[in-house]
């Protein structure tokens, strides 16, 4: 159970960079983003391309891959978000200034987000990827085993939390964020530059979800669904959560990755006991969606939703 | 070449009929359902356990007629639709969405996983095809055409006379302000769910007819694109809030589909094998050209003009 609880922990710390990026993104530009799964495997294999032409620098101590990754992730944020601004630019800012509604914003992203996958399949074809070579799993007590890659995901995710919430806090332009969010005609009354706002919303929360689809992609591997795939766990991250609470999105991220872990294994030895014939593993992603009806029934508003 | 003209012509008018059903959903009352696969499946399933001989692999089949299997498909669906409705319409705008895609990608999985009740990955066969034994293969495809017109016509007036009544005058009340309708003593959840419930029933019949016309389906017949996206694109290309438009929007976004698969005999070989992406690729660009440069589509919705003067519009 240790053990599926830390594989909880780092599932959810993918999910957390993807939730975040949605949370900004409905709260800030008011629709759920439907692409963003289609960018988070878009960043991962951006990052594979990247890996591809850099010349081998070796591979850091422990770790399954070198420096070049590194450069890879920033490469990676960078290159997505620019083709976030670019459907931004040429989609949904004229959407936007057609006054065009929350649910045509959304259709609109679920086209994005079939170019996206489509681009990804045209250009690196359909099967599975890997980045480098396969890691063994270190022991650790209570049955917990580990990839040393596993450090590095929740660190590399930690820390990019840590940045999105001191940039939210401490510069101009996340304060001028926080602000549209809370209210966005008092925000442009007080001559905050509403469309600016909008452009780093799109960096920040595209540019996370491609750090997260390179940590999944160093955990798992790499396939054009993969991130269409955890985009229903990301939603119900923030839905679980009520959507605009940055810390919120977090918690209901690292809610669903050990619940989606937890659950799957107590439920199977459940049905173990008896004795019927159930692969659990298999319904893992139904997990997050029968959780999310619960939530909603019970506390429509989200678990640290305030309920307008 | 006829036969690949009927083959087109069977296939729009299953789409047409789905189309509708979404209509009646998005356009009418505002539902955005982005899990029409749900139905497909079920109602496809559904149909072919009734329908198949006996299979020592999975429960059924019950060799049942085609008009039985049909009906189960619809009814089954219905049920579906009713239970998803208490928890599924609490939620508003975006999450219902969520929601939508989140079940139909839960009821994928069960359809892939339970071997007993579906034959897993490997899909239930032999999905009869109804007078094929008495008529034969080619002029089957006749009889089966005229099936599928005869019931996209019987959807089409049936949404068309839903629309016009009282009742869907209160669908598109609650479509525009929902807290209004309740003021007027409208009770909208109810609303919600007849509409819901009503459109899942039609996407389950074009299920069942999509199950007799391929003979064999299995948990890859209903992809997200080809299930729910390419509805999406057909009634936003036809005219969300038009029924004739949405139909008319099925058979031209079909057709534009079976086009690109003789365009891509033109395309030199090595881009052949991936011929299928850049299709999918186009659709996701038309979507959004649509939704930028035609949002109302071809037809748009018609004005309703009331007896005092006024209009409505989007």
């Amino acid at each position: 159970m240790a053990d599926l609880f830390v594989n909880g922990i780092i599932l959810g710390s993918i999910f957390t960079l993807g939730a975040i990026g949605v949370t900004l993104i409905a709260d800030i530009l008011n629709f759920f983003n439907f692409a963003h799964g289609d960018m988070l495997s878009f960043g991962a294999y951006l990052a594979l391309f990247f890996v591809g032409v850099m010349p081998n620098w070796g591979t850091f101590p422990w770790l399954s891959f070198g420096p070049s990754m590194i450069l890879a992730i920033i490469f990676a944020m960078g290159v997505t978000a620019a083709f976030a601004l670019f459907f931004d630019r040429i989609l949904f800012k004229p959407l936007r200034e057609r006054g065009a509604s929350e649910l045509f914003l959304a259709l609109s992203s679920l086209g994005v987000a079939f170019i996206f996958r489509s681009i990804i399949r045209l250009v690196w074809g359909p099967q599975a990827k890997y980045y480098g070579g396969l890691q063994m799993a270190r022991r650790y007590p209570l049955g917990i085993t580990i990839k040393p890659d596993e450090f590095f995901i929740v660190g590399t995710a930690l820390f990019l939390v840590v940045a999105v919430y001191l940039f939210l806090k401490k510069t101009k332009i996340g304060k001028a964020m926080r602000a549209s969010s809370d209210n966005k005609t008092l925000a442009r009354v007080t001559g905050i530059k509403t469309e600016k706002v909008v452009i780093w919303t799109w960096i920040i929360a595209v540019s996370l979800t491609a750090a997260a689809g390179v940590l999944y992609g160093i955990e798992v591997q790499l396939r054009p669904i993969m991130g269409w795939n955890i985009l229903i766990p990301i939603f119900v991250a923030v839905v679980v959560a009520g959507v605009g609470d940055l810390w919120g999105a977090m918690v209901g991220a690292m809610i669903i990755g050990v619940a989606q872990e937890m659950l799957t294994g107590l439920l199977q030895d459940m049905f173990n006991a008896l004795d019927l014939d159930v692969l659990m593993t298999a319904y893992k992603p139904a997990i997050a969606f029968v959780l999310m009806v619960i939530v909603l029934l019970v506390r429509p508003q989200g678990i640290f939703g305030t309920g307008e | 070449m006829l036969s690949y003209f009927i083959s087109y012509l069977i296939m729009a008018s299953t789409y047409g009929i789905a189309a509708l059903a979404l209509n009646l959903q998005w356009g009418f009352t505002g539902l955005m359902n982005f899990g029409i696969g749900t139905f497909y499946f079920v109602g496809a399933y559904s149909s072919a356990l009734l329908t198949t001989s006996h299979s020592p692999d999975y429960v059924g089949g019950f060799g049942l007629p085609f008009i039985v299997g049909l009906l189960g498909a619809i009814i089954i669906s219905g049920i579906l639709a009713y239970l998803l409705a208490f928890p599924a319409l609490k939620l508003r705008g975006g999450f219902f969405a969520i929601s939508m895609l989140a079940i139909s990608e839960t009821i994928r999985l069960i359809v892939k996983n339970e071997k007993w009740l579906t034959n897993g990955v490997w899909g239930i066969r032999g999905i009869p095809q109804p007078t094929r034994h008495l008529v034969g293969a080619s002029w089957s495809e006749w009889v089966y055409l005229g099936i599928a017109g005869i019931l996209l016509y019987i959807f089409y007036r049936m949404t068309e006379i839903g629309v016009r009544s009282p009742w869907g005058r209160v669908l598109n009340a609650v479509r525009e302000d929902e807290k209004m309708a309740e003021m007027s003593g409208k009770d909208s959840w109810n609303i919600k769910m007849q509409s819901f419930v009503f459109g899942s029933m039609i996407m389950g019949a074009a299920g069942a007819l999509y199950a007799h016309y391929m003979g064999f389906i299995s948990p890859s017949s209903f992809t997200p694109l080809m299930a729910t996206f390419i509805v999406w694109l057909m009634i936003l290309l036809g005219g969300t809030g038009s029924n004739k438009g949405v139909v008319l929007g099925a058979f031209v976004v079909w057709g534009v589909w079976i086009g690109s698969e003789f365009l891509i005999d033109f395309l030199p070989s090595g881009i052949t094998s991936k011929a299928g992406f850049v299709r999918m690729l186009l659709m996701g660009i038309l979507l959004d050209v649509i939704l930028l440069l035609r949002p109302q589509g071809l037809f748009g919705r018609e004005k309703v003009i009331s007896k005092l003067g006024g209009s409505s519009e989007e």
